[in-house]
């Protein structure tokens, strides 16, 4: 009888052990398929988070770089606005300087040297002075101009004073009789003409 | 004879028992797995929503940073400028009469 006992308690012994690993054989896969599924979960999200930093970052640069270039101009801007603004001033400055110069003593003179350069450029002969309607009053030696006009030329010239009275600040236009060329040295013109270099000079002056 | 009769007996019940354990040992494993089968999609579906989404937030990060930092360029180069606008401004000060008095000059030359 003690033997029959002793074989039914290794039957069941036997039985126990082998539940046991089966039972861990169990957890152990299921451990092992959460880790695999765990596993290809990070690394399916591993690829896409790369293509999504990937266009994050190009786009970050990308605003970094439009940003900084923005910054740049605006930058820019604000010193380039700052010179212009007092390349104006000296130009209205010399503007309105002039306009008290023609009502000065000192423009007969100067409208002469300009009648006298526009004659003289449009090579002498029948020529058609026109002023606006102040200077048009002042007392011109006209004839005295043409006579220096010719001796510069060398060809005898007219000056005729035009009924024609153009809106400008000062200076003469010089018309040919025939009316086909003209020379306008009027304070207008000149510094519609020579912009760009009043400008270069200002900025060279002041900044 | 009769002992040897309940002795096999008995084995045979134990046979049994033991049987018995080892079914229900493998139906249990048996159950673990499923369970486990149908866990293995959540467990895939949070790893990925949980790396995705650190990855999300680093580009939100990413994208930050470099708002913040274009912020900070425009302050910059914005304070450089000032400060030279305001150096130009006293230089143009201080030579302006010179600049309408050459501008003069070159009109009426």
């Amino acid at each position: 009888m003690e033997s029959t006992r002793v074989i039914t308690e290794m039957i069941l012994e036997e039985a126990k052990k082998t539940a046991k690993i089966i039972i861990q054989e169990a957890q152990k896969s299921v451990e092992e398929t959460l880790e695999n599924q765990r596993q290809r979960g990070v690394e399916r999200a591993n690829e896409a988070a790369k293509i999504l930093l990937n266009k994050a970052e190009s786009e970050a640069e990308l605003y970094k770089l439009n940003s900084m270039a923005n910054a740049k101009i605006e930058a820019k801007w604000v010193v380039l606005s700052k010179k212009e603004t007092w390349t104006e001033n000296v130009l209205n400055k010399a503007k309105d300087e002039l306009k008290v110069l023609t009502k000065s003593k000192k423009y007969l003179p100067i409208l002469e040297k300009l009648i006298k350069q526009a004659g003289v450029a449009l090579g002498g002969k029948e020529l058609e002075v026109l002023l606006n309607a102040y200077d048009s009053a002042l007392p011109l030696k006209l004839n005295k101009l043409a006579k220096e006009i010719g001796e510069k030329t060398g060809s005898k010239t007219k000056l005729k004073l035009s009924k024609e009275k153009p809106e400008v600040m000062g200076g003469v236009i010089v018309r040919k009789a025939e009316g086909k060329v003209i020379m306008d040295n009027t304070f207008d013109d000149i510094l519609r003409r020579r912009e760009k270099e009043l400008r270069s000079e200002i900025a060279r002056i002041l900044f | 004879m009769s002992v040897l009769i309940e002795a096999f007996k008995a084995i045979r019940e134990k046979h049994l028992e033991a049987k018995k354990i080892v079914e229900e040992a493998t139906a249990h494993a048996e159950k673990l797995r499923n369970e486990a089968e149908q866990k293995a999609s959540r467990v895939y579906e949070e790893a990925y929503k949980t790396t995705l989404s650190r990855a999300e937030q680093t580009a939100i990060d990413l994208r930050r940073k470099a708002a913040k930092d274009g912020k900070h360029d425009l302050e910059k180069f914005l304070s450089n400028a000032k400060n030279e606008a305001k150096a130009i401004e006293a230089k143009a000060r201080r030579n302006f009469r010179k600049a309408v008095d050459s501008v003069l000059d070159l009109i009426l030359q």
